[in-house]
Parts: structure tokens; sequence; C-alpha cells
């Protein structure tokens, strides 16, 4: 990789900090009182936020020619799952949580999911997207890889 | 509160150490001065915006318009001014940096007009910005941090750290660290700026500045211009009617904006840039949009709630942030958190920004120049991490224990700064405008800037005897006293000295403008209206032409019946004439192509003072002798 090139990628991924270090501040205020006093139009708009700020990095892929790295998907997988795991635990242990947010907080993660999904086919088309998550398909590819390798090892033993 | 604002400020510290620590260890040692000419664009127009809103200085801002409503928020008009500015010097200028080989605007302006003089002024400037303005502004964030930690953390406590912090991102991430710094928090101060009144509008049942008009102190209009000028003596020494800022005031201190964008940090980050699309942006959207639009809008709201949460500060003249954030945090703590954040992020940029700045440009062109033109990349490295600081540490000493003295000479900033239009329009643009004419116009522009500033006031009345006049005599900002003599001063000297022997070198330059950037015979036929459109404009958003804004929406002419809007005619005004300085900063900067830069190959161009035999740049004589003596000692 060039200097050049490394710099790109040290570029997006400032640009993409960025955008998250604003949506994350913005949202999380919005969603805390939303949370506390300030009801569901909030929660929403904490969550509108969040989705506007993925389009903002997707924006930023295009602009610089790139992908979500392996790293960005699984912290946005494990954000992800954080995110669900204390809602769950909120929803199961205050009830005033689960009267007031219940409801566009687990909108607003199923929209979320939607945005992501909506952004792969939108990039990749319908079936490019299922076989990113056919894990079936990716071990039997892989058995394959690894069984055809040791045939090769073993001709050329034999 | 306490926990999480310093959670808060711990988080923000942590991300741009990232960022400065991720830039910094890929840069080779000769690129840390420079960025090896390679920022990226988006840094560009994020940092820009934010280096402006900096500049302006939005906690001040935001309280000199809860003190002074509309007529002091409509200063912000000035930032539409100076991106019609930067449209009309950047282009050029990056085009010479290119062409003269070297990024810094002190290197480029001062080879250009081959004095010492000049570099010397822009050295002084670059060192004003980078020492009291910052250290008015480090000053200020200390406080807030003291604030916002119920004491917990004490002023000189927090500034210390802060300075350590801030330094160590410049320190570690160079000049490319420190501007990816700058535009992230930049971004994030846009975010806030635009969050925050929609926040208040929605979790408050009534916005204050709707239900009770734009804030203003006793006696002060808020909703309108006090005149076009008064025969004031100044302030000091005579109280204005009604508000100090009228049309004259206005347009003075919102043409002395153009001081951030002539700055020599400002213009580094351009030449630094790699530039081909990004200007454009920068000036029309980003600046004279975005960032004016978010602060004529936002400010009067913030303002009046700021007014509204602190009525014994407003009944004693001095309102304090510190109401506003007590109202939030009752609201919710995480919002009070937000609007805190948003002012310190405006003061951290502009410490960052010309501190950074400043100590790369001093170590390349002072230090890497004349002193010891002999290092190579990793001593220049080092020899600008020492420069970063000794400048650290001089800023952090300024805003711990003189913060009066910083803001008082630190006023002179942006007034000083705007003294270089002439230098900068001869360099682009006006082949004809000679060295001496340069020098002339600015030792009266600064001898003006200085006697209607406090630093020559009270310098002199302490010294001397008392004058007559104040600050901004004739409700008149400092910086277009300046100006106007400055101006006055060069065009006198520049009608003697058009045609002297040095007119063919900056000729040189001027035909490297032609070759790479030709103007079409459709831009010369335009030549006329780009000047007399801008000058218009000028006249009715800032100048005298503003006055008829008091009224014109609220009590139409031609007829007696008034109309009702529900927000004053002023603020109408000022936003009506935000959109036509949008459009046309937009005409000049892309439809008469004055901040794209084409695609054409810059040939190069050698300007600098004469080199020896050993083909080493020959430093000043005055410099060298002060070098020996030291030397020999």
């Amino acid at each position: 990789m060039t200097q050049d090139e490394d710099m790109e990628r040290v570029d997006r991924h400032a640009l993409a900090l960025t955008i998250w270090l604003a949506a994350g501040v913005v949202a999380s205020t919005l969603y805390h009182y939303g949370v506390r006093a300030g009801g569901w139009p909030f929660i929403v708009a904490a969550f509108a936020v969040i989705a506007a700020a993925f389009a903002g990095h997707v924006i930023v892929n295009v602009v610089f020619r790139s992908e979500f790295s392996v790293r960005e998907r699984a912290l946005g997988l494990v954000c992800y799952a954080v995110l669900l795991i204390i809602f769950g635990l909120a929803t199961l242990v205050s009830s005033d949580f689960a009267n007031r947010a219940f409801l566009p907080t687990s909108a607003g993660l199923v929209a979320l999911l939607a945005v992501l999904v909506f952004s792969m086919v939108v990039k990749s088309g319908v079936r490019s997207s299922f076989e990113a998550f056919d894990i079936i398909r990716s071990f039997s590819a892989h058995d394959a890889w690894a069984n055809g390798g040791d045939r090769a090892k073993g001709g050329a033993r034999e | 509160m306490t926990t999480l604002a310093l959670a808060a400020f711990a988080f923000l510290f942590t991300v741009s150490i990232y960022l400065a620590v991720l830039s910094g260890r890929r840069l080779r040692p000769e690129d840390f001065l420079d960025a090896g000419d390679g920022l990226p664009a988006w840094a560009l127009m994020f940092a820009g915006a934010g280096v402006l809103i900096g500049g302006l200085g939005l906690q001040d801002h935001l309280l000199l318009t809860a003190m002074y409503g509309l007529q002091y928020s409509h200063v912000a008009l000035g930032l539409a001014l100076s991106a019609l500015c930067g449209s009309m010097a950047h282009k050029r200028l990056w085009i010479a940096a290119r062409a003269m080989r070297t990024s810094s605007p002190i290197e480029i302006v001062s080879a250009y007009y081959d004095s010492v003089t000049i570099r010397i002024a822009l050295i002084a400037v670059a060192l004003i910005f980078a020492l009291p303005f910052a250290g008015h502004m480090l000053a200020l964030a200390g406080d807030l941090v003291a604030m916002a930690t119920d004491g917990a953390i004490g002023h000189g406590q927090a500034v210390f750290t802060l300075a350590l912090s801030l330094f160590l991102v410049s320190a570690l991430g160079g000049w490319r660290g420190a501007v990816l710094v700058v535009a992230a928090q930049s971004f994030l101060l846009l975010a806030l700026l635009l969050f925050t009144p929609l926040f208040m509008a929605g979790a408050d049942e009534r916005l204050a500045v709707l239900a009770s008009g734009p804030s203003a102190l006793k006696g002060v209009l808020g909703d309108q211009i006090p005149g076009v000028m008064q025969y004031s003596a100044g302030i000091g020494k005579d109280v204005a009617a009604a508000g100090v800022w009228t049309t004259l005031t206005i347009v003075a201190a919102g043409g002395s904006l153009i001081g951030v964008v002539l700055s020599p940090a400002f213009g580094f980050l351009t030449t630094t840039t790699r530039l081909r699309a990004g200007l454009a942006f920068q000036q029309v959207w980003m600046i004279a949009g975005l960032t004016t639009g978010a602060l004529l809008i936002a400010s009067p709201i913030i303002a009046a709630e700021i007014a509204a949460a602190d009525p014994s500060g407003m009944a004693a003249g001095a309102p304090s942030v510190a109401g506003l954030a007590g109202r939030l945090a009752g609201l919710d703590s995480l919002a009070a958190l937000a609007f805190l954040l948003m002012l310190f992020a405006a003061m951290q940029i502009v410490v960052v920004f010309f501190v950074s700045a400043a100590g790369v440009m001093i170590a390349g062109d002072v230090v890497g120049r004349y002193l010891v033109p002999e290092l190579d990349g990793d001593g220049r490295r080092l020899a600008a991490r020492i420069a970063l600081a000794v400048l650290y540490a001089a800023v952090a000493l300024v805003a711990a224990y003189a913060p009066l003295s910083a803001a008082i000479v630190g006023s002179v900033a942006l007034s000083l700064s705007a003294q270089l239009l002439p230098a900068f329009i001869g360099l682009c643009w006006a082949p004809w405008i000679s060295r001496q004419a340069v020098v002339t116009g600015l030792i009266f522009g600064t001898m003006l800037v200085l006697f209607t500033e406090p630093p020559g006031l009270v310098a002199f009345e302490g010294l001397f005897l008392d004058l007559p006049w104040g600050r901004w005599p004739l409700t008149i900002h400092s910086a277009a006293w300046g100006l106007t003599f400055n101006v006055a001063a060069c065009l006198l000297t520049a009608l003697f000295t058009r045609l002297g022997p040095e007119r063919a070198r900056r000729e040189v330059l001027h035909g490297v403008f032609r070759r790479v950037s030709p103007a079409t015979g459709r831009a010369s036929r335009l030549r006329t209206a780009k000047w007399s459109l801008t000058l218009i404009w000028t006249f009715f958003a800032l100048g005298p032409g503003a006055i008829l804004g008091n009224a014109f929406f609220s009590k139409p002419m031609f007829t007696d019946n008034e109309a009702s809007l529900g927000v004053p005619s002023l603020w109408v005004w000022q936003i009506v004439f935000w959109f036509a300085g949008v459009l046309l900063t937009w005409w000049l900067a892309y439809r008469s192509r004055m901040a794209v830069v084409e695609e054409a190959a810059i040939p190069a161009i050698d300007l600098a003072p004469p080199h020896d035999l050993l083909g080493r740049r020959r430093a000043p004589e005055w410099l060298a002798l002060m070098i020996a003596r030291v030397s020999s000692r």
C-alpha cells in the first residue's frame, strides 16, 4: 500500500469518525430526554439521527470508493447487540421504561435493521445481500475448499 | 453533572488524541510541518467553518446577542463577506503556493513583495492569533470547565490540563493531525449549533425569542439597528444611545471577520490542502451558507434563552451562560452537556488551530529557512515540536495568570489581520500595488487600529495623557478605521511606485495566474458586475442600507398598514440578505470560477531572495547579524 493510499484510508476513517461523533452526541441527548420526559418523538428523532449518520457513512464510502471495513462491521454489530441487551434488560427491570419507551425504541431498532438491509440491497442486489448471510453455503464452500486442499496435498504425497 | 462533564471532556480528548496519533504515525518526518500538502478537502470545508465560528468567539457572540439583540447578531452576516474575501484570495494563494513550491503564506507574501518588514508583520499577526487570542479562548475554556464541574477543577488546573492535552494533539499529529481534530470538532460544533435551538424548541413550551422578542439590556433596541452612525466619542468615553451597533459598526465588525480568512493560519490551511473542488464548496455552502445561516437563526434563539435564564445577570449588564446551562440541566443533563460541549469545541478549535499553525510555520519559516537551514526531516519535526511546546506553555501561562491582558491584546487580532487586505489584493489581483505601498498602508492601518482599541488607548493614556476618544469613536469599528487609512495610504503610495523596478518580479507570479487560470472574454465583461454587486450587497446587507431592515417588512412602504410577521423585520432582512449573499458567493465562486481551481500544470517560479554560492537561501542581514552576535559570545 502506498503512502497516499494509506493516508486516504486515514482520511476516510477520520471523516466517518467525525460523523459518528456528532451523531452520537445528538442521538444520545435526544434518546435520554425522550426516555425521561420528552416521549416518543424524541426517541424516534434519536434513531433518525443514527440512520442519518449511517447514510452519511455510506456516502463517505461511495466518495472514497470503499466499503465498510471488517472492524467497522464488527463494531456496528457489537454496538447493536449491546443496545439490544440493554434494551431487553431495561424493559424487564423497569416497568416505567417499558411503558414509556418500549414501542418507539423497538420500532427504532427495527428501523435501523431495515435501513441496513435496504442499503445492502441497493448496493449489492437481493441475491448478494442474502448470500452475505447464507452461513450454510459459506460453511459448505469452506469444507469444499478444505477437502480439495487435502486431496491436493494427498495427491502430491502419492 | 460534574462526573458527566468530566467524562464528556475526557471522551472528546480521547477522540482527539486518537485522530492525532492515527494521522501522525503514518506521516513522514518531512511532512510533519505541512501535511505533505495533502490535507483532504473535507477537512478544509469543516475546519474553515469551525475556525470562523471560533474566531468570531461563539460564547462572546451569544452573550453580546443576549445584551444587544438583533443589532449585534447582524454581525454574523460578515461571515458571508469573509466567504467572498476567501473566494477572492485563496484560489490564487493556492496557485502561488504550488508555483513557488512552498506552503507558507508568510513566505509567499513576503517573497512576492521581497520584504522583511512584511514577513515580520505576518509573523506578528500569526503570533497575536496564537498567543493572546488563543490565550483568551483557553481562559474562557478554563472558566467553562470550572463551571461545568462546579469548581471541582479550578480555572488554573483546567487551563494547564487543556493546554497539555492540546499540545499532545499538535505534537503527535503534526499539522495534519491538528487539522483533522479541528475538522472533527467543527462538525460537532455545527451539529450542536443547529441542534441546541431545535431541542429548546421541542422541549420548552415556547421559545423566549417568540414569546417576548429578542433579548436586550435595558435601554437597548433589541430588534432594530440604532442608526447609521452616532456621534459618540467611543466606548469608555461616551454611551451610545440605544446601543453601539450602528450600521457602520456592523459593517466594520463584520468586515473585521475577513481577518480570520486573511490570517496566515487560515491561508496555511488552504495552501496545504489537496485542492481542486473543496475550496468553492467551503466558501459557498459551508461558510456563506451553513455557518452564516446557523449563526443568524440560532444565535437570537439561544441568546434569548440565556437572557431568560439569567435575569439578574441581565439586570447587572453581564449575563452568563451558567444560567442556561443550569436550566438545561434541569430539563436533561445531557442537553446541558451538549450546550457546554458546543461552546467548549468552539474554544478548543481556536487554540489548536492557531497555535499549531504558528508553531509549524515558525519552525518552517524561521528555524528551517534561516536559523538552521541544513535540518533534515527529523530535525524539522523536532524544531516544530519545540516551537509548539514553547507556544503552548506561553498560551497556558497567559490564560492562567493574565486572562484580562489576553482579552485586551487579543481584541486587536481580527482588526490587525484585516489590515493585510491590500497585501493580498496586490498578490492576487493587482501587480501595481508595490512593497512600499503595502508597508505604508500597514503602518497607517496598524496605528489606527491600535489607537481605536484598548491596547493602544490604555498604554497611551497610562504613559502620557488622556485621549479625547475611546474605543470605536463615531461607533466605527477599529478595523474600518484602520482599513480606511490603510487603503488610502496604499493607493497614494502606489500612484508613485507602481512602475518601479520590482514590478517585473511581481509580474512573474501574475503571469502564472494568467497561464493557469486565463480570464475568458465573458469573465472580463463581468468584472464590473462582480465588484459592483459585491459592494451593493455589502451596502444593503451590512452597511448603511441595512437601516431599512428596521421596518421594511413590518411597515411596508406605500401603505399605512402594518404587517404582522411574528418576528422582527430586521431578522427577516438578515435572512433575506443571507440568501442573497449565498447566491452572490455561489456566482463568484462557481460561475465566475474565482474559487474553482483549473486542472492545469502549474509552472515553478522562484521569487525568494537570491541564494548563496552553495545554493542555500541567504538569511536577511539583520537576522544573520543577530545570530552572529548571539553565537559569538
